[in-house]
């Protein structure tokens, strides 16, 4: 019984550390970019009352289908968050395959898109044809550089990778540059950014996926969207920063998040076809480069 | 066995007759019929010879056999049910019945068989019995079956030259006695037979280069017909790429080249990515929803044959449930369409809508089937995808894996496409009155679901069948312990990520349960920038869903045109040599003056 | 004359919070719209309140009518406002909001908002600036938490006289034929 205990405890612990700190993080973030508007921005605690606020209007809902895509993207994206390590704290040791939280992420993915397409409105429609494409675009050269690292240290579990990083010594960033760089690019596009902000496009397509989306609806997805934000900047700390204890691997997270978010403030969005093509041809040759310095034994 | 294949025999007279009479009976002819074989091939232990009509020795039950018997027999069963509704909108009724048992005959005997000519013989069958069936379709699948012949011709008689090189070499026709001899030929005789007896394989599985014939004859056959090619036939060629992989020592063969990967499996690699790749990106275009699934299977014959050519205790493995989910998922997905065009007629995604608020049932069908082919935790699809993604990564074949992960994440495009044009959207104003499928349709289609489903939480039944299919080639087996599927580099557990859906989905309904409820709004209540619209047909997006990623690859070559080009030059040549023999003076002329030229060359 | 509070517990927390983070919806309608870019952007910055710019009607919770309505704006206003979800503010800026303004003898405008959508603060001034806006936005929320607010309550309990004033001005508010009105 003391397994179970503990194992409710820390996915317990995960979950509510992904909300709270996901939450303050995105308000840092608005601060952040306020600061280099050079306005004041609005207090770090602004995005958890946009959530409660929105979960106390009463909305619309547009069948069954509406309500069962909601729920499916936030039913997978906790799903798949409590499987992520957040550095030493692993709910399911062990069973941390990186591919399987990979594809559980598109169930989240899948469930949103689902709901949203099921509205009936075609601007929704249009966003989430938008997002699959993009998703085309940025998947590919992000599992090529983890699969090099997989195949380096010949283990597909994320913790057995943070270890490796912790006994050698030396970050993966420092070991595998170029692969750090091609999956910060597309973190900037899973994290829907400028400049791959092609699929939401506030004014261009009305929100796109969210056009529809009132109430609790729209709270339940700000969620899954906080939710998933930390799932992917969680992989990227654990596989190439060395996860580390808990308020290292925060502060770590937050380092990559503001970056992030700088990055998201200047520069424009590209238009969806600008967005893949550039993804089909720099990242690849680089995550190509980093995979055959791997197989090479090129690694510093 | 032999008692099975006379059983079909009869059972296809039978059939033939009784729908003569009443065509629903005939559909219940060939469930019975396999209901009945599923039984008997479930109870039959491994490894029994028996003979055939009198001629000795020539069927073996291996493990292989009995994997895909089942599977075939289950897309026969739920096909056999299904029709007992929809044969009221066949063309010909009695032939398609009778045809239709005639070709699971022909499988069955092709599973069976361990004697190169009885495979060739019940392989014919198989495929000569499809062939009758598809013209019964729409006015397309006339020109389409011609595709279908002759590509098949191409394979089956490449197989038939390669079984008799071996036969003046060895004398025997027993497909597990020349695998012993085999190895000590010269490089170019192994190469030839091996390349010419997999061309049949290769040929009806769809493969690159022979997959020109695929979108047609699938897109165009009648529809529940289409879920037998796709979830079956193909899974023929198929078993007999797994056997020639197996029963041939092919990694002591051929010369190791990449990693442990010898050259052999490295050629049918990547004649698998090219293959990905093509289904994907000719997948993303269509407009029409039984073609693009078409195309998609000749995506998944890919994966299949980069899983089975790894020869890796996980990757062949991986390759072998493939089989298995997309035969559940592609048989799923064609029937939900052959209920669609049973109520609307229509298999054009731009002229439907809207349609889950009429046919709920249809869409879950469906909607499952599509999470099963894109590889989605927790049904079936996706372990045999973590099987083929591990073993790729533990021999470090980086651009087999970009293929694949291409293939994978292009799924979702394509199979979104139908999602959120057909089921999802407004609903058009002629299918207003559209109803949910008849009760007898919709049992197959929650059957396949609730077994996609278990077998994605509980594959244990699935990984039994497949490690005994490894044993008995002498290959190291997949490892598994309860729900723990294990390999090298890394394991996980199927029950706990249904769990932990379970938790986060409750998670999720209680946040929503608490909230205040939404009021129902009617599917003309949309946010229109503004705007009164009054014709809702209008505000549904599904013409060129994906115009802006297509423009990325618009000028591709097309090898459906390449082939035409070759036929062009036959008939070219052909013209060439009417002209000479027709009774024209410059025929008369030409040949007078070639028979003077060779009397003076012998001459002199 | 002060009013009985008879909200209750949630309801109070609920207006502290929609107070804190109001959504507007970006739908500025005439002239006045002029004025609301600079307090968005970094002089006067409105995201300090909470408040920032919201695409689609079901999400936001305040409509800016800012200045004058002809009678086609008004029908897609109505509509929009419709489709928004409760509780929704609604607040006119501008002098042609309250009677009509500089445009109070035309044929095809409105003189007085609050008959045809209830209108919870008016912004007097043509057109009023920013530091005007900042403090009708920082009214808004105090009339919020004091539970004052209840425009959309208003509508709902008499849908029928706003109705009637709707279609006397404009005979059909979902138009069929725009050419021929």
């Amino acid at each position: 019984m003391a397994g179970i205990a503990g194992t409710v405890t820390r996915v317990a612990g995960v979950l509510l550390t992904a909300f709270f700190f996901g939450l303050t993080f995105e308000g840092f973030g608005r601060k952040i970019a306020a600061r280099i508007q050079k306005r004041y921005g609005p207090p770090w605690y602004q995005n958890f009352i946009d959530v409660f606020k929105t979960l106390t209007k009463h909305g619309w809902t547009h069948g069954w289908i509406f309500d069962f895509g909601v729920l499916m993207a936030l039913g997978g994206v906790i799903a798949t968050l409590s499987f992520v390590p957040l550095g030493n704290l692993v709910a399911f040791p062990g069973l941390d395959n990186f591919f399987v939280i990979a594809y559980l992420f598109t169930v989240g993915a899948l469930g949103m898109a689902m709901g949203m397409v099921g509205t009936g409105n075609p601007w929704a429609s249009i966003g989430v044809a938008r997002a699959l494409t993009l998703m085309l675009g940025y998947e590919v050269p992000y599992l090529i550089v983890i699969t090099a690292l997989m195949f380096y240290y010949k283990t597909g579990n994320i913790s057995d990778i943070i270890v490796a990083q912790a006994q050698s010594g030396g970050w993966n960033i420092v070991k595998f540059p170029i692969g750090a760089l091609v999956a910060l690019i597309s973190l900037q596009g899973m994290l829907g950014k400028e400049p791959f902000e092609a699929p939401i496009a506030p004014a261009e397509i009305a929100s796109g996926p969210m056009v529809e989306l009132s109430a609790k609806y729209m709270g339940l997805l700000m969620l899954m969207n906080t939710f998933m934000e930390f799932v992917e900047i969680s992989l990227f700390v654990d596989f190439f920063l060395g996860g580390g204890t808990y308020f290292v691997f925060l502060l770590k997270y937050f380092i990559v998040w503001t970056f992030a978010v700088m990055v998201s403030t200047v520069l424009p969005r590209f238009r969806i076809e600008q967005a893949v093509s550039f993804y089909w041809t720099v990242p690849i040759l680089l995550a190509f480069l980093q995979a055959f310095f791997v197989v090479n034994g090129w690694v510093f | 066995m032999q008692s099975l294949i006379l059983y079909l025999g009869i059972g296809a007279l039978v059939g033939y007759f009784l729908s003569k009479i009443n065509k629903h009976l005939g559909p219940i002819v060939l469930f019975v019929l396999s209901i009945y074989a599923l039984y008997v091939v479930w109870q039959m232990p491994t490894g029994t010879n028996e003979a055939l009509f009198g001629f000795g020795d020539v069927l073996r039950f291996t493990a292989l056999s009995k994997y895909l018997s089942i599977i075939s027999l289950i897309v026969f069963a739920s096909f056999g049910f299904f029709n007992i509704a929809w044969i009221s909108k066949a063309k010909r009724p009695a032939a398609f019945n009778a045809l239709s048992i005639l070709t699971l005959l022909g499988t069955l005997g092709v599973f069976f068989s361990s004697h190169f000519i009885v495979l060739y013989i019940f392989w014919e069958i198989a495929v000569l019995a499809s062939l009758f069936i598809v013209p019964m379709g729409k006015e397309e699948s006339k020109k389409a079956t011609v595709w279908y012949i002759v590509i098949s011709s191409i394979g089956t008689y490449l197989f038939l030259y390669g079984i008799f090189m071996l036969y003046s070499k060895y004398s025997t026709f027993d497909i597990f006695e020349i695998g012993k001899y085999i190895q000590n030929e010269t490089v170019g005789f192994k190469w030839a037979v091996v390349l010419l007896l997999l061309a049949a394989g290769i040929a009806k599985s769809g493969i690159f280069p022979l997959h020109v014939w695929l979108r047609n004859v699938h897109g165009n056959a009648p529809d529940t017909f289409s879920a037998v090619l796709s979830g079956q036939l193909v899974k023929m060629g198929s078993y007999l790429i797994a056997l020639v992989l197996s029963v041939f020592p092919i990694a002591n063969m051929f010369a190791e080249f990449y990693n442990g990967v010898n050259i052999l499996s490295y050629v049918l690699i990547w004649l698998g990515n090219i293959s990905i790749l093509i289904g994907t990106l000719m997948a993303i275009k269509q407009n029409d929803m039984k073609m693009l699934i078409a195309y998609s299977t000749v995506a998944n014959g890919g994966y299949i044959l980069i899983g089975l050519a790894t020869l890796h205790q996980v990757g062949y493995a991986g390759g072998l449930f493939h089989i298995i989910n997309h035969a559940l998922a592609a048989t799923m997905i064609f029937l939900s369409f052959a209920a669609v065009v049973y109520r609307t007629g229509t298999t054009k995604i731009d002229e439907l809508g809207g349609l889950i608020h009429r046919m709920p049932v249809t869409f879950v069908t469906y909607l499952v089937g599509i999470i099963s082919l894109a590889g989605i935790p927790p049904t079936s699809g996706f372990i045999s995808k973590w099987m083929i993604f591990q073993s790729l990564v533990s021999k470090g074949m980086f651009v087999t894996e970009m293929f694949v992960f291409i293939g994978s994440i292009g799924s979702f495009l394509y199979v979104f496409r139908p999602l959120a044009g057909v089921f999802l959207g407004q609903l058009k104003n002629k299918d207003k009155n559209v109803k949910e499928a008849p009760g007898v349709m919709q049992i197959p289609m929650i059957i396949l679901t609730a077994l996609t489903v278990l077998w994605g939480v509980f594959p244990q039944q699935v990984l039994v069948w497949i490690t005994d299919v490894q044993k008995e080639f002498g290959m190291k087996s997949f490892e598994f312990e309860g729900t723990v599927l294990k390999t090298s580099m890394g394991y996980w557990d199927t029950w706990t990520v249904f769990v932990m859906f379970a938790v986060g989905f409750t998670i999720a309904a209680v946040i929503y349960i608490l909230m205040p409820k939404g009021k129902k709004i009617p599917l003309e209540d949309q946010y229109t920038s503004g705007e009164f619209l009054h014709n809702y047909d209008l505000y549904h997006y599904a013409t060129k869903f994906y115009v802006f990623l297509e423009r990325e690859y618009e000028g591709h070559p097309s090898f459906e045109d390449w082939y035409l080009a070759i036929v062009n030059a036959m008939k070219g040549i052909g013209k060439f040599i009417d002209y000479l023999a027709r009774r024209t003076a410059s025929a008369y002329l030409f040949w007078t003056a070639v028979v003077l030229a060779l009397i003076m060359w012998v001459r002199w | 004359m002060a009013q009985i509070d008879e909200r209750s517990v949630w309801e109070k927390i609920a207006d502290q919070l929609r107070s804190r983070s109001m959504w507007m919806l970006h739908y500025c309608t005439g002239c006045g719209a002029v004025e609301l870019p600079p307090s968005m952007t970094s002089r006067f910055d409105m995201e300090r309140l909470g408040m920032g710019p919201m695409a689609t009607p079901r999400q936001a919770d305040i409509f800016l009518i800012t200045g004058y309505l002809s009678a086609k704006t008004l029908r897609r206003v109505i509509y929009t406002y419709e489709k928004m979800a409760d509780p929704k503010y609604v607040i006119g800026f501008g002098s042609c909001t309250i009677n009509g303004g500089i445009y109070y003898d035309s044929y095809s405008t409105i003189n007085r908002l609050d008959y045809y959508i209830p209108v919870d603060l008016y912004i007097a001034g043509c057109m009023p600036r920013p530091e005007a806006i900042l403090n009708a936005f920082n009214t808004l929320m105090k009339m919020i938490r004091k539970g004052e607010a209840n425009g959309w309550k208003r509508y709902k309990e008499n849908y029928e006289w706003y109705k009637q004033n709707q279609l006397r001005s404009l005979k059909e508010v979902i138009i069929h034929d725009e050419f021929h009105e």
